[in-house]
């Protein structure tokens, strides 16, 4: 179903004001938090930076944006902003004169999204310190920020939202499996169509930042939801749709790249099961003690329950799925990669249940720090001594065990469709799918 | 349907005459000692709770109480376990960096959640090989 | 430029400049003394200004664990420093003079080592006299070894000593109970014709006289909130932090008998008879004052009233007698 046929949010999507007041929101939140980061208490519990970051935006990027609009974070996300402000020489529409950057297309080799598979496991790595340091992750963002920023007058569109943000790699990952997507309306029209403007810009607007085609959109994963191709298409031939769930997963991607983000997306929201939400000390004296032997060897553990245990036991079970198999068939990887999306629904259930817990425990610290965001004493909303208190809790055993046996059948659902494509079975996938199930229900429940 | 048994159905009780049971725990930056305690349902538990390094707390999920203490002032607290399942008990007072992961474990009774988890996920995975296995199209292992 | 543009401009500028710009200023302009745990530094600032008379507003924060704060030798309830919150005192000094705060809640090994002074200013008035300790008038050597050479089979009974001493009377003085050691009152009661039994249940009568139920409630609270962390719950020398001052370092557990020699030490334990019945109030109330000279004891001295040490050493003592009040400890 066509969305931008409802004329109310057409409008409001084509304006740039709308989008603009959000992003000024985004800013000045992302701003203050690295502010408060900075200044205020290091107490993680009681500083804006953390609750903000890791509590309320956390919360409503991985329980709601995602699921529900795929890469609508990316749409809203204050990092691009200043760069590209700079790099366009405006903040609206295109001004006469230009601005002069070096606009470089980024490197081919790295057209890829390993380095945001990096980025994301040197966030995962650190995660402990991160996500408990105020002053850790006012640090990080601001590094996004300036990064963001420099490669903007580096590169063209937005390099950094593409290739570097460690949230957009696995927002891109698991905005397959959202009910919305932004596609053209009928092809033929960009056969006819002179100039391309949805790509190459207009006095409209400007060329697609993500360096997507849209003429060319099959899939969620790369598309930001800026909304500038619907802004500078001349023939309005394109739209924002209402869909089935995962219809992207219907035509599996056969990006090996992608495919270990799926691995370290499953891989850590366990680790991170175990590590911070469990009873063992040790781990979290390992995990915390950065640059420690301890640590060494959790960081070792960690890479190569990513990279190795997971990945080797899911190729094992591909493996017995028929003989000859499609490894000795000789189009291994790419069957692989075509089978690892089973793991994105999973995966992003996977995260959902772990982040259920620790949000819902958390969430009051919220209420106080509207009303404290520095730790300085302040009660801008009388709120400062609302007391913790865990919330929700009686819902959160039977909501984590809807999440994650959703997340099994979602993803047995999608092995046949990946199996079909490779034409394998997909039993052993299903099975390898309750096994890390059965962990992750062990460790959350 | 099954898997309406499963969710809803309540669980076969064994029961087991309550006792009373006293466990001693001791909280340092970030763990318990011990972190994980098994009782069975309707147990009484009785809590000497003493911090070894700063001034932490205990917080029982699900049951909402908790104990305060000081380094080397040993608090009590006492409870009766009237509710199954798996049971996190969390630091209530701010204690560092790690505080919010300060955790334990504390298991009453049967797990019922876990054990219906595990039913529901057996039933959806048998229930979606049944499914290929049976369907006609061809997705058989042996076709290949 | 369009117009929508510079507008839009200037809107981005002045939000965001007032997001950065707002909370900066509000911030250099507040002072807040932060506590940390000693090993990070303590208190900061330590020393803080004032003058005799005019009330000294202050902002307490803690940036890591709970802390809390009193300033000793002030009858004032101690208010908790919590983590990432602000707690408001105000003080009102009569007497300019150096004062020392003092961190009240347990926050670590060296959570006593968390000290400040609070410098009042202001013409000093008539001079306060000090009086001098009675371990210094006594000419006590406490860091001397005071070993009991006689301990009772059983615990001592006040009541019997009660009882005994209407026919065979003690002095009771507290100036004599003050200035000897449970052994040296034993001792000199052997001119007497009581069995040792006797003697020390008469003992124990001397020291309960000179105690009353309220200095043994307050010395119990004192020593739960400022003893039992290193000298154990029950007075056994084994409390959570014995362990760790071994490990803290030889340094940090020896005591010097001569230059050369240094042998190590735990925390007292104050249900051991031979070292506590050797030791008489005077010795144990210049331990407390002075502190352990090389070992992990803290000074109090300037922390408590005299009257608060008095009472902390009547409670010590209730390890070693059965007091009227029934309980035996």
């Amino acid at each position: 179903m066509e969305l931008t046929r409802l004329p109310f949010l057409k409008s409001a999507l084509k304006s740039r004001y709308p989008q603009l007041a959000v992003f000024i929101v985004m800013l000045v939140g992302y701003v203050f938090a690295i502010l408060a980061g900075l200044i205020g208490t290091p107490v993680g519990s009681h500083n804006f930076s953390i609750v903000f970051v890791w509590i309320a935006w956390w919360a409503i990027l991985i329980l709601v944006a995602v699921p529900f609009f795929g890469r609508g974070w990316c749409a809203v996300c204050p990092i691009p902003l200043p760069g590209e402000w700079l790099q366009r020489g405006a903040v609206l529409n295109p001004p006469d004169k230009k601005p002069k950057w070096l606009n470089l297309r980024w490197p081919k080799a790295l057209r890829n999204i390993w380095l945001q598979n990096i980025s994301f496991l040197l966030l995962a790595l650190f995660s402990s310190v991160l996500l408990t340091m105020p002053n850790i992750t006012a640090i990080v963002l601001a590094a996004m920020l300036f990064a963001a920023i420099g490669l903007s007058t580096i590169c063209e569109r937005r390099s950094f939202c593409r290739y570097l943000c460690p949230v957009g790699g696995f927002i891109g990952l698991y905005s397959q499996t959202a009910p919305i997507e932004l596609r053209i309306k009928d092809k033929q029209v960009c056969v006819t169509c002179e100039g391309k403007p949805c790509y190459n810009g207009s006095q409209a607007g400007y060329g697609c930042p993500w360096d997507v085609f849209p003429g060319g959109l099959t899939k969620n994963t790369y598309c930001g939801l800026c909304m500038e191709c619907i802004r500078t298409c001349p023939h309005d031939n394109i739209a924002i749709n209402l869909r089935a769930f995962s219809a992207d997963l219907a035509k599996p991607s056969t990006r090996i790249d992608e495919a270990f983000k799926a691995f370290i997306m499953l891989g850590s929201a366990m680790i991170y099961a175990g590590v911070l939400l469990g009873p063992w000390g040790a781990l979290k004296d390992a995990a915390y003690n950065v640059g420690t032997s301890a640590w060494f060897i959790y960081a070792t553990i960690f890479l190569a329950i990513i990279f190795a245990i997971l990945p080797g036991f899911f190729w094992l079970m591909i493996s017995l799925t028929s003989r000859p198999s499609p490894i000795r068939r000789g189009v291994g990887v790419r069957a692989f990669a075509s089978l690892a999306t089973t793991l994105i629904p999973l995966g992003l259930m996977f995260w959902v249940a772990f982040s259920l817990s620790f949000v819902l425990t958390n969430a009051s610290y919220i209420i106080a720090s509207l009303s404290d965001p520095l730790g300085l004493g302040w009660n801008l909303f009388g709120t400062a001594n609302a007391a913790w208190q865990p919330m929700l809790t009686s819902i959160l055993a039977p909501a984590q065990m809807l999440a994650l046996v959703g997340g099994l059948i979602w993803s047995a659902r999608t092995a046949q469709k990946a199996a079909n494509e490779v034409k394998v079975s997909s039993v052993p996938i299903v099975i390898y799918c309750f096994i890390t199930t059965l962990a992750m229900l062990w460790l959350l429940l | 349907m099954a898997g309406l048994v499963v969710a809803f159905a309540p669980f076969p009780v064994h029961p087991i005459t309550p006792q009373e049971r006293a466990f001693r725990i001791e909280a340092r930056q970030f763990a318990y000692s011990p972190s994980e305690l098994k009782v069975n349902l309707g147990d009484t538990i009785t809590l000497e709770f003493v911090s070894t390094d700063v001034v932490h707390g205990l917080y029982v999920d699900g049951y909402d109480i908790s104990v305060e203490s000081d380094p080397g002032q040993t608090k009590t607290l006492s409870f009766v376990a009237d509710k199954p399942g798996s049971f996190r008990f969390r630091c209530n007072v701010t204690c560092g960096a790690m505080h919010p992961f300060m955790i334990g474990n504390l298991s009453v009774g049967q797990n019922e959640w876990f054990y219906r988890s595990i039913g529901l996920a057996i039933i959806a995975t048998l229930g979606n090989i049944g499914y290929l296995m049976f369907s006609p199209r061809p997705t058989l292992i042996t076709d290949y | 430029m369009k117009r929508s543009e510079l507008l839009s401009r200037i809107f981005i500028m002045v939000a965001v400049l007032g997001a950065v710009g707002a909370p900066l200023f509000v911030w250099a302009r507040t002072s807040l003394i932060h506590a940390k745990i000693a090993e990070d530094g303590g208190w900061n600032p330590d020393v803080i200004q004032a003058n005799a008379g005019e009330p000294l507003h202050l902002k307490l924060t803690s940036d890591d664990v709970v802390h809390g704060f009193a300033v000793g030798q002030m009858d004032m309830q101690s208010v908790d420093v919590l983590p990432g919150k602000v707690s408001n005192v105000t003080l009102t000094f009569d007497r300019p003079g150096i004062y020392t705060f003092f961190c009240t809640r347990w926050c670590g090994l060296n959570h006593w080592r968390m000290r400040g002074t609070i410098e009042v200013g202001g013409s000093p008035s008539d001079p306060q006299s000090v009086s001098v300790p009675l371990y210094i008038s006594l000419n006590l050597d406490i860091d001397a070894p005071h070993d009991s050479p006689v301990v009772p089979e059983s615990k001592p009974s006040a009541i019997r000593g009660y009882e005994l001493a209407a026919n065979s009377p003690i002095l009771q003085s507290l100036n004599y109970y003050r200035a000897n050691s449970p052994y040296q009152v034993f001792d000199e009661l052997s001119s007497t014709s009581l069995t040792e039994s006797q003697r020390w249940d008469e003992v124990a009568h001397l020291w309960q006289s000179n105690t009353t139920r309220e200095s043994l409630t307050n010395g119990q609270q004192l020593y739960a909130q400022n003893c039992a962390a290193c000298h154990g719950e029950n007075g056994a020398g084994n409390g959570v932090f014995a362990d760790d001052l071994a490990a803290a370092g030889e340094l940090s557990m020896q005591t010097m008998a001569g230059t050369d020699n240094m042998t190590m030490q735990t925390p007292v334990d104050f249900t051991n008879p031979t070292r506590m019945l050797g030791a008489s109030p005077a010795l144990l109330q210049g331990k407390i004052l002075r502190g352990g000279m090389g070992t992990g004891m803290p000074m109090w001295g300037s922390i408590f009233t005299e009257e608060q040490i008095w009472d902390l050493i009547a409670y010590l003592y209730s390890f070693q007698f059965n007091y009227h009040r029934g309980e035996s400890q």
